[in-house]
């Protein structure tokens, strides 16, 4: 077995036992009708528990700068299906699929990251099948 | 003291440790006591019966059913309910056998150790060790275990754990007794067969069971709550704390 292989079971572990065995926190704040993808400057990525965050600086087409806040899961999570803390570092720029939050906040739940290098990473959010991807507007 | 001398307490030290080693497997091979030390995380498993409702005494079933409608109804606004892991507060017992991360059994002389890795709980179970009185002993999240093995079976009583500290928002009195009984099933996995005892506020014992499997190569990660971004606000609903809208 590849180690790309073993971490892509890891994950489908985990993914199968987060919708059955309870869960810690409330991801009820974020929209689950309904996906944000931002284009952005990271200007900290938060490598903490009880879950990780990503601050990111997004620019609309009038120039403007917009800072949003993302949270991610549980690093102990993330490390096992293969996350490390110097994946993102400020100034990558990189592509975040959100939940956004229903509250209008520029904020939301991180589902998916392309990286700096390219790479493109689901996070092990539990239920994560529950958040609705749409195509963007 | 020369190399050869070193040699030699250095194979001395390995055969005691070894001796050492091979004598607590014998104990544990003859006195019928599984060897469950290791890494272990929750599984579901068909033969694991689904946990019922508690079966609490009227007025506290109906409280505690209007709560668990209102948390339900708060989450559909989007409006949860905060929990206090949100403030970093730990389950405490018996909420942090339920996961969701994984645990580690340590078996040593006179006690059994678990530690949650979510908060980095731990609880420690005192092997033939005298019984307490509640009234001895000071509410903690853990509260003051004892245990003996028995067959096979690591029989647990736990007392102590405070009021305030519930889980899935069941009440309980103080005089709470949480009984244990930790057994490997013939599938390999370990059984907790938890048993709630509160004549104040339940109609009879509250039993059920989590199953756990074995992590063969995992070692437990550190896990310190630190600078969480959810906060509870004044109404008591989870909220994210946004540093700023615009730059």
């Amino acid at each position: 077995m590849t180690f790309s292989t073993r971490l892509q079971c890891a994950l489908l572990v985990v993914l199968s036992l987060s919708g059955t065995v309870e869960a810690h926190h409330s991801f009820a704040v974020y929209d689950h009708t309904k996906s944000l993808t931002l284009k952005g400057t990271v200007t900290r990525w938060q490598w903490s528990n009880p879950h990780a965050y990503l601050d990111i600086d997004v620019k609309d087409s009038s120039g403007a700068i917009k800072h949003y806040t993302l949270e991610g899961t549980s690093i102990n999570m993330l490390q096992r299906v293969g996350w490390r803390s110097n994946m993102i570092k400020a100034g990558d720029e990189v592509t975040a699929v959100t939940a956004p939050l229903l509250n209008g906040e520029p904020g939301g739940l991180l589902l998916e990251i392309t990286l700096a290098n390219g790479e493109k990473k689901e996070l092990p959010v539990p239920a994560a099948n529950t958040f609705k991807r749409t195509p963007e507007p | 003291m020369n190399l050869k001398n070193i040699c030699s307490l250095v194979a001395l030290t390995a055969g005691l440790i070894g001796f050492a080693q091979a004598g607590t497997n014998a104990q544990q091979a003859s006195g019928n006591i599984p060897d469950i030390t290791g890494s272990w995380e929750r599984a579901r498993d068909p033969s694991i019966p689904a946990q019922s409702q508690p079966p609490l005494k009227a007025q506290y079933l109906k409280e505690w059913q209007a709560k668990m409608q209102a948390i339900r109804e708060a989450n559909a606004k989007g409006q949860p309910i905060a929990e206090r892991v949100v403030s970093c507060l730990p389950d405490g017992m018996p909420g942090m056998m339920a996961g969701p991360f994984p645990m580690e059994v340590l078996q040593s002389k006179g006690q059994v150790t678990i530690i949650q890795e979510a908060y980095t709980q731990v609880r420690r179970i005192l092997l033939d060790h005298p019984a307490k009185t509640v009234d001895d002993v000071e509410p903690g999240f853990y509260g003051f275990s004892v245990g003996h093995w028995d067959k096979g079976t690591l029989t647990v009583d736990t007392i102590g754990v405070r009021e305030d500290v519930t889980y899935q928002n069941v009440p309980h009195s103080k005089d709470m007794h949480i009984k244990e009984r930790f057994s490997l099933g013939s599938n390999g996995l370990l059984l907790d067969e938890i048993t709630i005892e509160d004549p104040t506020h339940l109609e009879k014992p509250w039993t059920f069971t989590f199953g756990f499997r074995r992590m063969a190569d995992y070692q437990l990660l550190e896990y310190i709550c630190e600078d969480n971004r959810e906060y509870a606000d004044e109404k008591g609903v989870q909220q994210i704390r946004i540093p700023s809208n615009t730059r």
